[in-house]
Formats: C-alpha cells, structure tokens, sequence
C-alpha cells in the first residue's frame, strides 16, 4: 500500500514554486518562493545576494557572539519561527520579519533558507511523511552538479525521503508538449523557449540532454512587458498606472498580431477593438484605463526588440534560429521540427505561430541562398513546428507529473541506500526518465 | 511553526475558493496527506457538485471503533456511497450552501478535518468508555471493585501505518494511549529518543498538567496479549505511552486532546527534521567560518622575479 504514494513534484522557480503530486494536472500549491524569518532583510545586510553574511571574525574569535545574530548563534526556538510563500509576503510587510529569495536565477543560494522552505512546504502545505514519497525535483540547466549534490544531501538526510529524481526543467517542459495533438512521437529532442518572468532561455535538448553550449537567453520577459504596458500608460496619462494595472492589462488584452503595420490600420478603421479596463483602486474609487495600440505591441518587443530596448535588439525568431545553427548538425532537424513553448510569458495568443512564421522566413531564405550558390541543387526543405499545448504555464511542473506517474519512475529514482553506498556523488548522473526504452 | 495544522490545507484553498462564488469549474486532484492517506477531490457528476473521497489504511478498524458515528454526526447530510478505491465521500453541492459566510467557513473547516475526524472516532468511543466505567467505579471503593471495572475497556488497535500502530485503552481513572514507534534511521532514532526523554520529563520540570509520557522498547503491559504486538526484544520498536488523566478527560477538552494526539507522530518526525535542518545551518556557519580562517592564513603573494621571452626580468606585485 505505501508503494501506491504519489511522487512529490516540486518545482522551484526563482519567482514562485510549483508544488504538488504526480497524476494531477496542474500543481496543487503555487506561491512565492519567499521565505521570512526574524531579523532584517537579505537587502538590509548589506550582502545582497541571499548569502548568510560571513562575520568578520569567525566566531569563535569574538567569544562566540557574532556580530549578525546569525540563526547558530540562537538556543531557542528561533529556527521554526518562520514563514513561506503567500505568508511570508504578508508576513514580512509587518514588523520583525525580513523577506528573503533563496534562489536567484534559478539556482540555489542560500541553502539554509532553502532547507527551512522545503521542510515547511513538505509539512504544513503538502503534508506528507518524506519517508513514504518519492520526489521529483527540477533543476535549470547548466546547474552546476554541486548544487545537485547539496539538494541530495538535504533530501536525504534531512527528510529521509524514499527517492529522489532531479530533471532538468526543459526537458520536463519537452515532456509537457506530450499532450499536443501535434507531436506525434515522444521524443525528448526539441528547442524548448522557456520565459517566465525575468528571463526568457532558448535551450535545446537532445534525446533529454541539454546542448549546454548552444542555450542563449534573452533579458527580455514578463516583466519587461509589464514595465512596456506600464510606459505607454503613462505616455497617455491614464488615470491609473501601476505596475499591477499594467499587469492586468498584458495578462487579459495582450496578444501577438501577424504585422504590426497592418494592425495599426485596422485598429483605426475598427474602433471596438480599443477596450476598456476597469480598476478598483484602494477606497472603494473604480477609474477606467483605455486599453489600445498595447494589446498588440507588448508582446511585439520579443519580435522586434528595438521599440522597448536599446541593449538587446536581436529578436527572439533570430535567437532561435541561431541557437539551432550551433547545435550539432545532425540534430538540427529535430530542433526545428520541435519548438515547445514554456512559461507564463508564452501564453499571448498566436505567439506560436507568429514564431513559427519568422522561424520559417528565415530558413526558407537561408534554403534559397544556398540552392542559388550549389547552382541548380534542389533542397526537400525543413519542417518548422512550433508547439503550443494547454500546459504551457506550469510546463516544467506538469512535465514532472506526467512523468512522475509512469510506473517505472520509481526505478529511476536513486534512494537513500544508494546515496548512502556512494555519497552524493551518485545525483550527478540521472537515467533518463522517458526517454527511448521508456514509456 | 512549532504545532502542525489538523486540517488539510488543500482541501481547504479549494473548497475556500470554490465556495466564494468562482466559476465552477471541474477539478480532479488526488491529494495525499500524513500516514498514507490518499484525498480525492473531483467534479464527477456536474461542476457545482463537489466529492471529497477519503482512503485511509485502517478504515476497517476505524469503523469497528465507532468512526460511522462521528462521520455522520459530522458530515450527516453530505455523505453519499463511497467511490470506488475510496471509503468514504461526501459531495458538496455548490448551489445549495449556508447562505451565511460564516456557516460556509464552517464547513470548509469541517471538511478539511476529514482525516482528523476519521481518525477520532476510536478516541470518542474511549472517552464514552471512560465515562461509563468512571459512573461504574463510583460506586464501589476501589478494593471490591469487580474484575471488569478495575481492568477497563479492550484495547483498540488502530493500524494506521504499515507498521506501526496506535493502541487506546480506556480505563475508570484514565484513557492510555500507546504509539508503537520504528525507525528506518539509526540517526534518526538517536533524534527521537533524544525527544520522547524532552517528553517525558516534560512533567517533572514545569508543566504538572501535562499527561505521563512513559518511553519503552518493549510492549507495556497493557499491550499484553493483543495481537499483532511482538516483543522483538531487539528494541527496534519504541512504545510512547501518553496516559489521559481526568483532567484532559472533560467533554470541554475533549476535541482539542483528540486532535493534538493524533498528530503526534507527524509533530515528532516533523521535529526530528526540523533540527536536522538547523544543525545543518550551523554546520554550514562552522565551515564558512573555518574557511576564511584558510583564506586569511594563505601568505601574501611575494615578490618574484619574472623573465619574458627576451631574457629581461621585471618585479610582479606590490
């Protein structure tokens, strides 16, 4: 009976974290990955990056009394007085509490923090006995195995939990696109374009492994368009311009149009397509924001990033298609055939297509040249397909549940034994879950 | 958070949501919680008619204990016939609730209890056998008192985990409670010894009202002849025996002990890896501390003649 468990499906982005058990179709916990403990803020300390400020003597110098009040130097209780997600966000706007972020760009900084978020989020919100579940966790690319040994540790000393998997999110995301009625074959080669809400990552994947040397990422992402929203807002004067209006607008207006010339023009003949937001702002007011030309330039800044950035003008069709070019040559069919969107900031309508047009323009044209330079040579052509499914937001998440529930997972999973037998070590390899031979 | 909640949280975020007026939606989530018991929230029928399924290891026994009575007393208008794997439902019906926010919050709560109220009815048929053999020892002094009267009620065994189990006992002066205890971890047993001593001393240093905890390693004696109760003799299995006294026995008291024990093993592993982590933590500061002592004690970097390729030399460093 206790072998019939779901597997843990967690998913830790540096923005929110995904939590939940495999064989559901969307997570079942989606908060902040925020964590508040008593003292000051991470900012406050000066460092910056999440670390545990480093005293500037070692403890036991200055008589064991540091100078930070770090959590070792306390005797009481202080280590569970704490909150995570939603809570800590709440909790951390009030006295005593300082709100930290244990995972910056995706990697784990502060593991103290990330341990105390982990134990709560396995105890209070999915409550569950780590001994009796398999977990699948996610991990960026280019992670360095470190942290994958330090994850091990934790999960395995700490938690006691039964078994333990860690995927890579882009592959999950590949495994996502399963549910398209588009893919035919379950195959884990692909590019995945991943955009969340600070950066968007164009990686691609053969037979489930990352080609670590071709991924690129873009500044350019959710909140990018926000700030974009948030601009034109204010370059009319609307009533109301926060930051939250702006991302209520892109979240619920926003969409991709095939040419931003034209769509100009029909904007202006066709006045219904201007809409109107209405905002309850605090005290009970209501204002009404126009809402025009934005619903088609916000997500307009990936294709043609010169009109938000001055930095990065490269749009994100060239990005791709360039990211494939210096991958092997012999898997770049695939590639093409086998682009899969991921993240929140992939939802517009028509991004997809808009995407697989430009992708497609552009390695007709390269075909072109190069029958012209053979002299008379006749290409069959490539096959672009850029694969939207219903799973897009929570990709990596839904990846990890569809794979989580297949019954050989378990099998996959290193357990405590094993770690015991050869140290952390043995996480930096991974059989590959779904791939050939698989389900 | 030192107490872990009784109610599933899950449970409660969808139902909270559910129940303030959103769309209906299908929902279909399998949901576990403590102790292998697996939830089941679906849309089977329509949309607005919500079904909570329960499965849970020792329903048989659960049963045997009295647990129809409390479900019924709690749940009464929405249990429907199990669904099929499960062994106990009931449906919500969105467009018939409590009008009234506050009646609506209640049953969330209550819903979201399920486990917890699953779990109680073996404790409330205790409690009533308390009672009853406390009226009966009444009336005799506590030398004449019959055989049956001074023994108390049969153990009930409540297998809850694969191998461990909770066995409560009521008798006319108290209702004993003993948790048969394996650890799968050396480490972690050393934890919990550790513990259960924090535990049992508990009521020697401060709290005088806080009920007898006894720790053993092979079965009490109450425990004598029950089946399915091994002495080992290896001293794998740990017995913590938490004696109710008639304090904790009122009616008043009697959900808030109920709820507080059943969430005593999860409470002590939750704890057990709770100071793990903060070992960690400090293990952590210790290494970062040593390693600046290294990198403050790496000589400075002296100055060294250099060659280039054409035979002159030039200084390096400062």
């Amino acid at each position: 009976m206790a072998n019939q468990t779901p597997a843990v499906v967690m998913d830790n982005g540096t923005g929110f974290s995904k939590l939940g058990f495999a064989g559901n179709d969307s997570p079942s916990f989606v908060f902040p990955t925020a964590i508040a403990t008593k003292g000051p803020t991470a900012g406050a300390s000066g460092s910056g990056s999440g670390r545990p400020a480093v005293a500037n003597k070692p403890s036991f110098l200055t008589g064991g009394a540091g100078p930070t009040g770090h959590l070792s130097m306390k005797r009481g209780t202080e280590d569970l007085d704490f909150f995570i997600g939603d809570e800590a966000i709440s909790a951390a706007s009030g006295p005593g509490y300082g709100l930290h972020y244990p995972i910056r760009h995706g990697q784990v900084e502060n593991w103290d923090h990330m341990e105390r978020f982990w134990s709560n989020s396995i105890f209070k919100y999915l409550r569950v006995e780590p001994e009796d579940h398999h977990f699948l966790l996610t991990e960026p690319p280019l992670n360095p195995p470190e942290n994958r040994e330090n994850t091990a540790e934790i999960f395995f000393e700490s938690f006691n939990c039964a078994g333990l998997y860690i995927a890579v999110q882009a592959v999950l995301a590949l495994a996502a696109s399963w549910t398209s009625s588009k893919v035919t074959d379950r195959s884990l080669t692909g590019t995945v374009i991943d955009s969340g809400d600070g950066v968007t990552h164009v990686i691609p994947v053969a037979e489930g492994y990352v080609i670590g040397s071709s991924i690129k990422s873009i500044p350019i992402a959710g909140r990018d368009i926000t700030y974009f929203v948030q601009s034109l807002l204010r370059d009319r004067g609307e009533p109301d311009s926060s930051l939250k209006t702006a991302q209520e607008i892109k979240e619920e207006y926003c969409y991709v149009s095939p040419d931003i010339v034209n769509e100009f023009a029909k904007y202006d003949r066709d006045r219904s397509r201007f809409m109107k937001h209405v905002v309850a702002q605090p005290g009970g007011r209501q204002v009404t924001v126009d809402v025009g030309y934005e619903r088609f330039l916000a997500p307009e800044i990936f294709f043609n990033p010169e009109i938000y950035s001055s930095d990065f003008l490269t749009p994100l069709p060239v990005v791709v298609d360039g990211v494939i070019q210096s991958s092997p040559i012999d898997v770049r069919r695939g590639l093409y055939k086998n682009i899969v969107l991921s993240g929140g900031s992939t939802l517009y309508k028509d991004f997809g297509r808009r995407l697989q047009r430009d992708i497609k323009q552009l390695v007709d044209a390269r075909i072109r040249q190069s029958e012209v330079r053979s002299g008379g040579a006749k290409s069959g052509g490539l096959e672009v397909q850029v694969i939207t499914h219903k799973r897009q937001r929570h990709g990596p998440w839904f990846g990890g549940s569809l794979l989580g529930q297949t019954p050989e997972f378990r099998s996959y999973c290193h357990t405590k034994a094993e770690y015991q037998e050869y140290g952390p070590g043995i996480v930096r390899r991974f059989a590959l879950l779904g791939g050939p031979g698989g389900s | 958070m030192l107490l872990l909640d009784y109610q599933n949280v899950l449970i409660q975020s969808v139902l909270t949501e559910r129940f303030s007026g959103a769309p209906p939606v299908s929902i279909d989530q399998t949901v576990s919680d403590f102790d292998g018991v697996t939830f089941h929230i679906s849309t089977p029928e329509a949309k607005t008619r919500i079904m909570v399924s329960l499965q849970i290891r020792c329903f048989q026994e659960l049963l045997r204990y009295g647990a129809e009575d409390v479900l019924n007393r709690e749940y009464g208008p929405y249990v429907v016939a199990p669904e099929p794997g499960y062994d106990f439902s009931i449906v919500v019906d969105l467009e018939n609730l409590p009008a009234d926010k506050e009646a609506r919050d209640e049953l969330v709560k209550k819903i979201s209890l399920l486990k917890r109220n699953a779990m109680a009815g073996p404790f409330e048929q205790a409690y009533q056998e308390h009672y009853h053999l406390k009226a009966e020892a009444a009336k005799f002094t506590s030398e004449e008192a019959p055989q049956g009267v001074r023994e108390g009620g049969a153990v009930k065994a409540i297998h809850y985990r694969e191998e461990e189990a909770i066995y409560v006992k009521a008798s006319h002066d108290r209702v004993t409670v003993i948790f048969s205890t394996i650890f799968r971890e050396e480490t972690d047993r050393v934890f919990g010894k550790v513990f259960i001593q924090e535990f049992v001393d508990a009521r020697r240093r401060a709290i005088q009202n806080a009920p007898q905890v006894l720790f053993r390693n092979d079965p009490p004696l109450e425990l004598q002849g029950v089946p399915g109760v091994k002495n080992t003799g290896t001293g794998e299995i740990g017995y913590v025996t938490f004696v109710l006294f008639p304090r904790h026995l009122t009616p008043q008291r009697m959900p808030d002990v109920i709820s507080h024990i059943q969430t005593f093993r999860d409470y002590f592993h939750y704890h057990i890896k709770a100071s793990k982590a903060y070992i960690h933590s400090r293990m952590r500061r210790r290494t970062a501390d040593f390693l600046q002592v290294l990198r403050r004690a790496r000589p400075d970097n002296e100055e060294k003649e250099r060659k280039t390729a054409s035979g002159r030399t030039f200084k390096v460093g400062s």
